[in-house]
């Protein structure tokens, strides 16, 4: 048996990194109190098996080996530090929580759990700016690259290292404390977590379409973040319908792109190509939610409404008074224009086109829709219904024009062709 | 993504084991599968008692067929198996390299998808 080609080798490496990433960094920042210092230390780590493994094989214990060379790669930081500030004490007590050896487990379970939940939530801190928050958890709870961030999120090397370098030093100058927020704090702070975790997935589920596949990634990312949270903390509601909400949309993955790459509308998917293993844990997210009394969290209220779609065998199945029911709750609960869109395409199934174009005139002046396609978009297909052709071929090339990818522009053009020539249709 | 890992075990390998050192790799198996769990990636986890309990049953031109276990022709049985949610290949074969029984069993790791493609 001959050794793995280093390909091979690099790829092992990787895959160990994006499991272990998360409890590594967790485990130095809890002894560091610095996040970026122990990603540094942690990326050490990495680095030192880039350049041993290839040739001396992959240890036993990857994850355990990782782990030990990084802390010793802290213990030497600290030395140095203490060196020349002359702080024997502290450095005492900060050698022997990183010299300890645990056997079998990289760290006790519970102890490591508590870690990662501080990573999580400092990572995802509002004292950052979004963008920092998101490529910051990429970095420490998901494992990805730089480069690899910069590629999810379609931006500049340059920008991603720049965002995540302010984002450490941020967190030092702000003597952010790594700790799980307590009391009145953690309702803010978790909402912060879902957010990044949320934002993460959309990314990675509106890019679908695109060819690169580290887009998609995004979205194993975040429902594995998701899983990781709803099993540290349990008891809260939020945490359920937003995993929830990503298994009931990613359901849909392998339906929403025809064989040419194509975007396929809900109405003329595929049902068969759900994935009804997703289906099936999404619900259960949901009925999770529910049962902790948040029924009404606008996550699992998006859930549910994901949810009155998968549960339909057909589209002519779909209970839009449901849906349209849900709507209306969601907009109280959190109201914006785009809910109110969307009630209003759900409101044109149950009570008709006129209905729901009355609801949309209430959006016309909105200026954070000005810009979004599917305003017009909507208000297009309301129009054809109602006959009202011309009016719905200008809406819908309006539509095209401002729909941010080629794909989607290509079928907004095709539909506002058809009210010229399918004049009825 | 998700994967099944499937442990296959070396048939009669379990009565060669003491009451004590059954329970001990269990419980290192129970202890992977939370350190999974921790990780996100665990969708479900399960432990299979030995084939004699089991039978392999089939149907055909209507006529139910059922033998009981243990499966004389296998050399191997499945011993367990783990669901795992992962972005790569190489994660599930990762986290399978890492699983205490490819000590004593193989693992083989597949791709959950539909059957006609």
């Amino acid at each position: 048996m001959g050794m793995p080609a280093n390909d091979d080798i690099n790829r092992r490496i990787e895959a160990v990194w994006r499991i272990e990433a998360p409890r590594l960094i967790a485990s130095l920042a809890r002894v560091l109190h610095d996040v970026g210092l122990a990603e540094e230390m942690a990326q050490d780590a990495l680095v030192a098996a880039m350049e041993t493994w290839p040739t001396r094989g992959v240890p036993d214990r990857p994850g355990a080996w990782l782990l030990t060379t990084a802390r010793r790669r802290a213990i030497d930081y600290l030395r140095h530090e203490a060196l020349q500030a002359r702080k024997h004490e502290q450095l005492g007590h900060e050698t022997a929580l990183l010299q300890r050896t645990d056997d079998d487990e990289m760290e006790r379970d519970d102890e490591s759990g508590d870690n990662l939940l501080r990573l999580i939530f400092t990572a995802c801190h509002p004292v950052l700016p979004t963008d920092a928050r998101v490529a910051l958890a990429l970095r420490v709870l998901g494992g990805l690259s730089t480069p690899e961030i910069a590629r999810a999120f379609l931006v500049a090397e340059a920008t991603v290292a720049q965002r995540i370098v302010r984002a450490k030093r941020t967190l030092a100058d702000k003597r952010i404390p790594f700790e799980v927020p307590a009391g009145a704090e953690l309702a803010p702070r978790l909402a912060s977590v879902l957010g990044v975790i949320y934002l993460i997935f959309n990314e990675g589920y509106a890019a679908t379409a695109g060819r690169d596949w580290m887009r998609p990634e995004l979205c194993e990312q975040a429902l594995r973040l998701g899983r990781v949270l709803a099993a540290l903390v349990p008891r809260e509601a939020e945490v359920h319908g937003l995993l929830a909400l990503m298994e009931l949309q990613a359901s849909r993955f392998a339906a929403r792109i025809d064989s040419r790459g194509e975007p396929v509308l809900l109405a003329d998917q595929d049902r068969a190509r759900w994935d009804k293993a997703r289906i099936r844990r999404g619900l259960e997210a949901l009925a999770q939610a529910a049962a902790l009394g948040g029924a009404d969290g606008p996550y699992a209220l998006q859930a549910a409404l994901a949810a009155c779609h998968a549960r339909a065998e057909r589209y002519a199945d779909t209970d839009w008074k449901c849906i349209a029911a849900l709507y209306a709750r969601l907009a109280q609960v959190a109201p914006s224009p785009v809910v109110q869109l969307n009630r209003a395409v759900a409101v044109a199934m149950v009570g008709g086109p006129q209905a729901a174009l009355d609801l949309l005139d209430r959006l016309a002046d909105e200026p954070r829709l000005a810009q979004y396609h599917l305003l017009p978009s909507v208000r297009g297909d309301l129009l054809r219904k109602l006959g009202r052709l011309d009016e719905a071929r200008a809406c819908l090339e309006r539509a095209a024009h401002l729909a941010g990818n080629d794909r989607e522009r290509e079928l907004l053009r095709r539909r506002a062709l058809a009210c010229t020539h399918h004049p009825g249709a | 993504m998700a994967y099944l890992l499937t442990i296959l075990e070396p048939r009669g390998q379990r009565a060669t084991r003491s009451a004590a050192e059954g329970r001990e790799l269990y419980a290192r198996m129970q202890a992977f599968a939370a350190g999974l769990a921790a990780r996100g990636v665990l969708l479900a986890a399960e432990a299979l008692t030995s084939e004699v309990d089991g039978c392999r049953l089939s149907v055909r031109e209507g006529h139910c067929q059922v033998v009981d276990g243990p499966f004389a022709e296998a050399r191997e049985m499945i011993g367990g198996i783990f669901l795992v949610d992962v972005a790569s290949r190489e994660e599930a074969q990762a986290i399978a390299a890492d699983c205490p029984a490819a000590q004593w069993a193989a693992i083989e790791v597949r791709r959950t998808g539909t059957c006609y493609e």
